[in-house]
C-alpha cells in the first residue's frame, strides 16, 4: 500500500476526499459541459506520474447536453476494466487554453501498492531517479489483477 | 457496484495521529413539496408552456388534448410524490404519426420544454434524427453511431423522424436492427435521461410496429396528427406572413383558399410545409412585381401587400378546377 | 472643476526660429503637451499620477514627464534638429485632477513605438521610469498604467512555459496549484531543509519554495541544498504517483552564478527554477530564454517590489510590473492574496491577476486597469498567493482567484500542531472540498466555512488547521486603490 497520508495514488481533482457517488461524478461533468468541455474517459493500468497517454475509452464526447451520456460510457469502462484505474478528463477548446481543464479519477484497483525510487550514483553527490510502478514489470493486461 | 470498502475514502493516516473517522455521506437539498395542482405548475411553469402550445399552434385540437392529459397525469404524479407515494418513472416514449408538415417536429419541441418544465427531463432539448444519423454502412459502425446520437440527446428528448426506415426486412443483415436493440436497451433502462419520439406515416408506422413488437410495448403514448383543415391552413398561413411582416389583401387571401383547395388534392401535399413554400413563392414573385417598376417610390403598404396577382401565377391554377 | 484652469490650448511654439534659439522653454511649449494628440495603434500609453510641486501648472508638468522620459534636457539644443524631433517627443494628451486627491493629476502620455528597441524591458523602463521620478518639479510621480501597443508585445516571447503548459507538465488541471514556502528562511541545513520539502510535498502539496533570501550562505551551499532537494522531490513524488516540484533559487551574485546553479538543477531533474525580481530586467530575460532551452518553469519572486509599488503616489504599480514580467517571460510571479498579511485590496489585486492571465485585459477602472490591453496570444503567468494565508480562507481565495493560482501557505503548513504532512493534507481537503463544492454548483463566498466544516469532519487534520487558524484574518487598511472614477476628460 502506498505511505502517503491517503494510502492511494493521489493525481487528478479529488483524490484527497471520499470517492465520488455516481450522482457526484455527475455534477461534476454538468459543471464541464457548462463551460463547453468535451469529456472523455481513459483508463490504464500504469498510472506513473509521466503516463501522459491513459488510454481512450472511446472519443471524447462532443456535443453532449447532459451527464448522463457521460456515465453511461463511464459505466461500460468499469465494466469491461474492473481491475484498472480510470479518469475521466474534460478538455477546453477555447482559443488560448485548448487543454485538458478537468481530470478526476473515478475508479481504482483494489490494491494500489504504488511506486518505488531508484538511485544511481552520478559524479560528485549527484544522483539519478528512475520511478517505477510496483506493477510495472508485469506485462500489459496482467497488473492489478489479485 | 464492486465491492471496494477498503479504496472508498482516504486515509489521512498520518504518523502518531489517532484514527480517522469515516467519511459523512453527500447530501442532497431538497425543496418544499408542492400540495396542489397549482403549486406544481407554478413551481414547474409548465403551465405557460401548454398555454402557449394551446394558442400558438392553429387547429390540432385532438394532439392538444393529449398533450393535456399526459401533462396532468405528470403533474398529479409530482402531487403523489409529495405525499411520499412512491411512483415509478413513468414510461414517456411517445409516437407521433401524420402526415408531413402536421407539426409533430413542432410540437416535439413543446413536448421536450414541458418534460424539462415538470422535471421529467433535465435539459429539454430536441435532437431530430433520421435512419442515415443512427445506421452505419460498415459492420461495427451503427453501435459507435447510435450511442453517440443517444449520448447527445440525453437530457432531453430524441425526435426519430421516419423510423421505420430503421427496420429493413427485406435485407436480412440491415445495420438498422443493430439500431433498433441499443435504442430498445436504452429506452428500458435510462427512462430518466432520455425520452424518444418515433414519427412517420400512421400505416408505415404501423407495420413498423407488428414487426418490431419490444418498440410498441415501450411506447406509452401513440399521438396521431390529423391533416389540417383549409381554414387551418389559412390561419397559419397569416400567422407564417404576420411573424415576416407581409399579409394578403382581400383578393389575394381568396385566391389563396382557391389555392389551397387545388393543392390539398394534387399529390404530395405537405400540410404546413406546403404553405410555407407556397408562401415563399408568392413573396418571390411579389418582389418581382415591385421590380419590374424601378423608378416608382413604393409606400409601406406596397412592400408588405401580397396580391391575388402573386398568387395566382402559380401553377396550381394552370391545371383543370377540382370536380366537384 | 480645476481643469478649468488649465488653459489647455496654449501648446507648443510652432516658429521654428523662436523655438530653437537658445534659452529656456516651457515643456509645453517644446512640444510634449497636445490636447489634440489621438494616439496611434503603435504609441505606448503611460498614465502617470503627479503631484506638481506648489505653484507648477499641472499641464505643464505633465509635458515635463512626457519630455523627461523622452527627448528633452533643461534647455533648448540645436542637434535637435538633426533628427525628426517630432517624433521622438512623447506627448501628454490628457490631464485630470485625480477625484479625492487634492494637488494629484492623472496625466496620459504616448510615446512612439521608435523611442523603444524591440524586446528590452530594461531599454522601455530606461526611459519610462529612467529620469522623471526624481525630476524637481514634481513632488511625486507614479506610474499607475501602461498600454502596450501589440506591435511591441510581439517582439517579446514572453513566459518561457505558461501555465497551460505548466499543468500539461504537472498533470494537473482544474484546481489552484498548492504550495509552500521553507520556514524558518534561514539557518536550516540543506539536510533538514530536505525535510520540509519531503514532509510537504509527501503530505499532498504540489510545490514547495526557497525564499527569496535563501541563496548560498554560510550555514547552507547552494548545491547542498538542491541535491537533498530533489532526494525529498523525487521521493515524494515515488510516494504519491504525482509530479513535485520545489522552486530552486538559482538568484546569484553575476549571471554566470545564476546559470552555474541553474545548470545544476536542470542536471538534477527540476521541474522549476526561481529568480529574484532583485536580479534585474536583464537578468531575469536572460533566464527566461534559458528556460525555454531547458523546459523550465521560471518562477518569480517579487522581492523588492515594494520599493516600486506601495506607495500609493510615487513609483509603480505592481499592474505595469506585471505587464513588464509578462513580457520579460517568468512564468509563475507573486501578485498579493488581498486576504493575507500583505498590501493590497482584493479589486486592485485581482486586476495583477487579469495582466498575468488575460488574453486581452479590458479596461476596468474598479480594478485599476485604466486601459484594454491584447496580449496577443502571448503566454500566460500562474498568479502566486503567498503570505499569511491558510485553510480557512480557501473559500475566499478560490472565490476571489479561480483555477489559475498557486495558493502557498507557508506557516499555514509547517505551522500544523501535527506536523507538516498533516499541514500539506489540511489544506489538500480544503481545496479539493472547496472546488468539489463550487463545480456542484454552491455559493462558496458565503458556505465556504461551512463547507469546510463538514470536510473537516472526515478529515482530522484539517479540523486541527480549523481550530488553530480558523477566525484569522489581516484587516488593514489597504493603501492601494484606483481612485479612478470614469468622468468625461475635462483637458485633452
Amino acid at each position: 500500500m502506498m505511505t502517503n497520508p491517503t494510502g492511494r495514488l493521489t493525481q487528478g481533482q479529488f483524490s484527497f476526499l471520499p470517492d465520488l457517488t455516481d450522482a457526484e461524478i455527475g455534477l461534476q461533468v454538468e459543471y464541464g459541459l457548462g463551460r463547453g468541455y468535451a469529456w472523455s474517459v481513459e483508463y490504464t493500468d500504469d498510472p506513473h506520474p509521466r503516463n501522459t497517454y491513459w488510454e481512450m475509452f472511446g472519443m471524447p464526447m462532443f456535443d453532449l447536453k447532459d451527464a448522463a451520456g457521460v456515465l453511461l460510457e463511464l459505466r461500460s469502462c468499469r465494466q469491461t476494466f474492473p481491475d484498472h484505474y480510470i479518469r475521466l478528463v474534460a478538455f477546453d477548446s477555447t482559443r488560448g487554453i485548448e487543454s485538458v481543464a478537468m481530470s478526476f479519477i473515478v475508479q481504482r484497483p483494489r490494491r494500489e501498492p504504488g511506486f518505488s525510487l531508484s538511485r544511481e550514483e552520478g559524479p560528485g553527490r549527484t544522483l539519478r531517479y528512475t520511478i517505477r510502478g510496483h506493477e510495472g514489470d508485469k506485462p500489459e493486461g496482467e497488473r492489478y489483477r489479485e | 457496484m464492486r465491492h471496494r470498502v477498503a479504496m472508498a475514502s482516504p486515509l489521512y493516516s498520518l504518523p502518531g495521529a489517532p484514527a480517522p473517522e469515516t467519511a459523512a455521506p453527500a447530501t442532497v437539498p431538497a425543496a418544499a413539496p408542492p400540495r396542489t395542482i397549482g403549486e406544481v405548475l407554478a413551481q414547474s411553469q409548465a403551465g405557460a408552456v401548454i398555454d402557449e402550445l394551446d394558442a400558438a399552434l392553429v387547429g390540432l385540437a385532438p394532439v392538444k388534448a393529449r398533450i393535456r392529459d399526459i401533462a396532468a397525469l405528470l403533474v398529479v404524479d409530482r402531487l403523489r410524490l409529495a405525499i411520499g407515494l412512491e411512483a415509478q418513472t413513468p414510461s414517456l416514449h411517445m409516437c407521433f404519426t401524420g402526415n408531413p408538415g402536421t407539426g409533430k417536429t413542432t410540437v416535439a419541441m413543446r413536448i421536450a420544454e414541458i418534460l424539462h418544465r415538470l422535471g421529467y427531463v433535465r435539459k429539454g432539448h430536441l435532437v431530430a434524427v433520421t435512419r442515415d444519423d443512427l445506421v452505419g454502412q460498415y459492420i461495427g459502425h451503427t453501435a459507435p453511431k447510435t450511442k453517440e446520437v443517444l449520448k447527445k440527446a440525453m437530457g432531453g428528448v430524441l425526435f426519430i423522424d421516419e423510423a421505420y426506415y430503421l427496420y429493413r426486412p427485406e435485407n436480412e443483415r440491415d445495420y438498422g436492427q443493430e439500431a433498433i436493440e441499443i435504442l430498445l436497451q436504452v429506452m428500458e433502462n435510462q427512462r430518466d435521461d432520455l425520452v424518444v419520439i418515433l414519427a412517420g406515416y400512421r400505416e408505415r408506422m404501423e407495420a413498423f410496429f407488428r414487426s418490431n413488437p419490444g418498440m410498441r410495448s415501450r411506447i406509452a403514448h401513440h399521438i396521431d396528427f390529423p391533416d389540417y383543415e383549409p381554414g387551418d391552413l389559412l390561419r397559419i398561413a397569416s400567422l407564417m406572413l404576420e411573424a415576416q411582416h407581409y399579409r394578403l389583401d382581400d383578393g389575394a387571401r381568396a385566391a389563396f383558399e382557391e389555392y389551397l383547395a387545388r393543392r390539398i388534392r394534387q399529390p404530395h401535399f405537405a400540410n404546413a410545409r406546403s404553405v410555407r413554400n407556397a408562401l415563399d413563392r408568392a413573396r418571390l414573385r411579389q418582389a418581382s412585381r415591385l421590380f419590374a417598376e424601378p423608378d416608382r417610390a413604393w409606400t409601406a403598404a406596397d412592400l408588405t401587400t401580397i396580391t391575388a396577382a402573386d398568387i395566382r401565377a402559380s401553377r396550381v391554377f394552370a391545371d383543370p378546377p377540382p370536380a366537384g | 472643476m480645476a481643469t478649468a484652469l488649465l488653459n489647455p490650448t496654449e501648446g507648443a511654439v510652432t516658429d521654428k526660429k523662436k523655438r530653437y534659439s537658445a534659452g529656456v522653454l516651457k515643456y509645453r511649449q517644446m512640444g510634449y503637451w497636445d490636447a489634440d494628440y489621438v494616439p496611434k495603434d503603435t504609441d505606448t500609453i503611460c498614465l502617470f499620477r503627479i503631484t506638481p510641486q506648489d505653484g507648477v501648472d499641472p499641464i505643464e508638468a505633465a509635458a515635463a514627464v512626457a519630455g523627461e522620459s523622452s527627448t528633452a534636457t533643461w534647455t533648448v539644443v540645436w542637434t535637435d534638429r538633426l533628427s525628426a524631433c517630432d517624433s521622438y517627443r512623447a506627448k501628454a494628451f490628457r490631464v485630470e485632477p485625480v477625484p479625492n486627491n487634492p494637488g494629484q493629476y492623472f496625466a496620459w502620455v504616448a510615446y512612439d513605438i521608435i523611442l523603444f528597441e524591440e524586446g528590452s524591458i530594461a531599454n522601455m523602463t530606461a526611459s519610462l521610469i529612467g529620469n522623471v521620478f526624481s525630476f524637481k518639479p514634481l513632488r511625486a510621480a507614479r506610474l499607475e498604467d501602461i498600454r502596450i501597443p501589440i506591435a511591441y508585445v510581439k517582439t517579446f516571447k514572453g513566459p518561457p512555459t505558461g501555465l497551460i503548459v505548466e499543468r500539461e507538465r504537472l498533470d494537473k488541471f482544474g484546481r489552484p496549484l498548492l504550495g509552500a514556502t521553507t520556514k524558518p528562511k534561514l539557518g536550516l541545513s540543506g539536510r533538514n531543509y530536505g525535510r520540509v520539502i519531503y514532509e510537504g510535498l509527501k503530505g499532498g502539496l504540489d510545490f514547495m519554495k526557497d525564499d527569496e533570501n535563501i541563496n548560498s550562505q554560510p550555514f547552507m551551499h547552494w548545491r547542498d541544498r538542491y541535491l537533498y532537494v530533489m532526494d525529498a522531490v523525487n521521493k515524494a513524488s515515488a510516494a504519491t504517483g504525482e509530479v513535485k516540484g520545489s522552486y530552486l533559487n538559482v538568484t546569484a551574485a553575476t549571471m554566470e552564478d545564476i546559470y552555474e546553479r541553474a545548470e545544476f538543477a536542470h542536471e538534477l531533474g527540476s521541474v522549476i527554477v526561481m529568480i529574484d525580481l532583485v536580479v534585474g530586467w536583464s537578468g531575469i530575460q536572460s533566464l527566461s530564454n534559458w528556460c525555454r532551452r531547458h523546459d523550465m518553469i521560471l518562477h518569480l519572486h517579487r522581492a523588492g517590489h515594494g520599493t516600486y509599488t506601495r506607495q500609493k503616489n510615487h513609483g509603480v504599480s505592481f499592474r505595469v510590473m506585471a505587464k513588464w514580467l509578462r513580457l520579460a517571460g517568468v512564468d509563475h510571479m507573486h501578485a498579493g492574496t488581498a486576504v493575507g498579511k500583505l498590501e493590497g485590496d482584493p479589486p486592485t489585486v485581482q486586476g495583477y491577476y487579469h495582466c498575468c492571465r488575460d488574453s486581452y485585459t479590458k479596461q476596468d477602472f474598479s480594478r485599476g486597469l485604466y486601459f484594454d490591453q491584447d496580449w496577443c496570444d502571448l503566454k500566460k503567468v500562474m498568479p502566486v498567493a503567498s503570505g499569511g494565508i491558510h485553510a480557512g480562507q480557501m473559500h475566499q481565495l478560490l472565490d476571489l482567484f479561480g483555477d489559475d493560482v498557486v495558493l502557498q501557505f507557508g506557516g499555514g503548513t509547517i505551522g500544523h500542531p501535527a506536523g507538516i504532512q498533516a499541514g500539506a493534507v489540511a489544506n489538500r481537503v480544503a481545496l479539493e472540498a472547496m472546488v468539489k463544492a463550487r463545480n456542484e454548483g454552491r455559493d462558496i463566498a458565503n458556505e465556504g466555512p461551512d463547507i469546510l466544516r463538514r470536510a473537516a469532519q472526515f478529515c482530522t487534520p484539517l479540523r486541527q488547521a480549523l481550530d488553530t487558524w480558523g477566525d484569522i484574518t489581516f484587516n488593514y487598511t489597504p493603501t492601494d486603490t484606483s481612485d479612478f472614477t470614469a468622468t468625461p476628460a475635462v483637458a485633452g
